[in-house]
């Protein structure tokens, strides 16, 4: 046969990284229920649709080429469900699939194809850091930021899943991506706790140091959480669902499900006529919305205010809400820049906006003063003000002082209430305290008589008076009212395209 | 199983126990009902747990940040 030896040849070699690292290393991951890098990329690509770049690749170290299959990144592209994706799966089972010169250029290759031809990115995680001896010295760290890219423009989705420790470059990847989901038992943090110990004489447990519930409930670096592998790799998918390929394209329509809006007449029970009493907001969004297609992003973190991707009638939409049932729904400073962060997603990425206001206002007091109160409503107002795609602001119950504004109200190209709006710049009831300074207990006939006549101007008709509501609706008309909205404003010249003012935003918040 | 003492996250008055030590909640689900800002808010289990020691009682006065349960995880 010709070329039998370039061939005998291009099979040992082929088969030597198609095998990645160690044998024990690789059985300990299986015995773990943990896939590999490779099982990886076969979850989520069609069958047969990857397209390897760099198998032969290795470390730059010659005395390293052998010990280093792919150097450690399985890179390439496929499809997910027939759309074209770059894909960089970390292969912890060579040197931890630790940041070097060869690794790292071969996710920028996926990155610049992807960015150049319009298609998103998926980040399969782990990293064990920079890679040693490799970074050591003034040319190691020099050359690392020759090497190293830490802007994402949000020219295309990238999508990114914690899988395992990632620390370092990994965890920056994740960190500068529009969605994160981590794997429960994975760690994302800047250093391991074997550099911690060393270096600040703190032994902290990983967990503890950049777990599931410091991601999920503390700091919010993560968007979403799975049990496996399996689940993580899942949640890229779906997510991609909601996204355009890039962001000059609409995200992809979708059929309606049977049974969408069934909910709607049962609005009126969801929602207490009292405003002493509190609901969750999501039993609201999963009867407006098309049937299963509510997506929250960082479900645990802030819990305040609601952000997800949703379906309207087949169309992707962003929704923000408050939720009465944490905090009586009074947004705070964390609440701030998840919001602030979710507006910049949707608005880099065609996806219209629209906020549903059941809130006190903003959770003021000494704890919030110190968390930067002002400058937190001023950005997640700033990002508001200068998203491009369609909005729409709907108070449900209460909506009162700066947080109606942040909300919407006034900023969006149509405001609307429900009949059960009650918009003022304080609760009457404070209100009453404040400017009468008359107390309930101290005079409670003329403090009732007073909160009745302060009342009577926080209506949602007294917003829509003066045409500041566009319009007042029964609240079992919201599917419909949002749906013939979202349609007139999608039909604006530009093709609904955001004009990407917020693009460049910073992704850590 | 580990412990988790569970915080007030918004100062108010003590209005209403809800779950009794035992009680097996699921995540969001009540443990005590806050009076703050002129509303009944919830204080809710941080994750699926159960309820070990309630820490306050109907009528205490609470601030951010005090710890009203204990649960394990």
């Amino acid at each position: 046969m010709p070329f039998d030896k370039d061939l005998a040849e291009f099979d040992r070699r082929k088969a030597l990284a198609l095998a990645m690292g160690s044998p024990k290393r690789l059985a300990e991951r299986k015995a773990a229920g943990i896939l590999n890098a490779r099982e990886r990329v076969a979850k989520l690509l069609d069958a047969e649709s990857f397209h390897e770049a760099g198998l032969f690749a290795s470390s730059i170290r010659p005395e390293m080429r052998d010990k280093s299959p792919s150097d450690g990144m399985i890179c390439g592209f496929g499809k997910i469900g027939g759309r074209l994706v770059g894909v960089n799966s970390a292969d912890f089972t060579v040197l931890g699939s630790s940041s070097a010169e060869v690794h790292g250029k071969k996710q920028g290759h996926v990155r610049a194809l992807a960015t150049k031809n319009g298609f998103p990115i998926v980040n399969l995680m782990e990293c064990a850091g920079g890679r040693i001896p490799d970074i050591m010295g003034a040319g190691g760290i020099g050359m690392s930021g020759e090497r190293a890219v830490y802007r994402n423009p949000r020219t295309v989705p990238w999508i990114s899943a914690v899988l395992g420790l990632t620390y370092g470059g990994g965890a920056f990847t994740c960190i500068n991506s529009d969605f994160v989901v981590m794997r429960k038992g994975a760690v994302l943090a800047v250093s391991s706790q074997m550099v911690t110990s060393v270096a600040i004489g703190e032994e902290e447990d990983p967990q503890a140091l950049g777990g599931w519930r410091h991601h999920s409930e503390l700091t919010g670096l993560i968007d979403a959480l799975a049990e496996t592998d399996e689940e993580a790799i899942e949640a890229c998918q779906k997510f991609l669902s909601y996204m355009p390929d890039h962001a000059g394209a609409l995200p992809p329509c979708a059929p309606v499900p049977a049974g969408s809006g069934e909910g709607a007449a049962k609005l009126l029970d969801l929602v207490p006529e009292s405003r002493a009493k509190v609901y969750d907001v999501r039993s609201v969004m999963k009867a407006v919305f098309d049937k299963d297609s509510v997506f929250p992003l960082k479900e645990r973190f802030a819990k305040v205010a609601v952000t997800a991707l949703a379906r309207l009638g087949g169309r992707v939409v962003g929704v923000v809400a408050s939720n009465p049932m944490f905090k009586g729904g009074a947004l705070d400073p964390d609440a701030c820049d998840k919001i602030a962060s979710f507006i910049v997603l949707c608005d880099s990425y065609n996806i219209p906006l629209i906020f549903l206001a059941d809130t006190p206002g903003f959770l003021v007091g000494a704890e919030s003063e110190k968390k930067r109160l002002p400058a937190k409503i001023m950005t997640f107002m700033s990002a508001l003000e200068q998203a491009t795609v369609p909005k729409i602001a709907l108070v449900l119950r209460k909506s009162y002082g700066q947080a109606y504004l942040n909300m919407g109200g006034g900023k969006a190209d149509v405001t609307a209430s429900w009949f059960s709006g009650d918009i003022s710049f304080m609760d009457p009831a404070v209100a009453v305290n404040v400017v009468f300074a008359v107390k309930q207990d101290q005079d409670p006939e003329r403090f009732a008589s007073l909160v009745k006549q302060v009342s009577e101007g926080t209506t949602a008709y007294e917003l829509a008076a003066p045409f500041l509501a566009h319009s007042v609706i029964d609240p079992r008309e919201t599917r419909a009212y949002l749906t013939a909205m979202l349609e007139i404003l999608a039909r604006r010249p530009s093709g609904a395209l955001s004009e990407r003012r917020l693009a460049n935003w910073p992704h850590g918040f | 199983m580990p412990i988790q003492i569970v915080k007030t996250e918004i100062t108010g008055k003590v209005w209403k126990i809800e779950a009794v030590p035992g009680a097996a909640l699921s995540e969001d689900q009540p443990i005590l009902i806050l009076e703050s800002m002129k509303m009944e808010i919830p204080v809710p289990a941080p994750l699926d747990c159960t309820v070990v020691e309630i820490l306050v009682a109907e009528g205490d006065s609470v601030t951010e940040g005090d710890p009203v349960a204990r649960i394990e995880i």
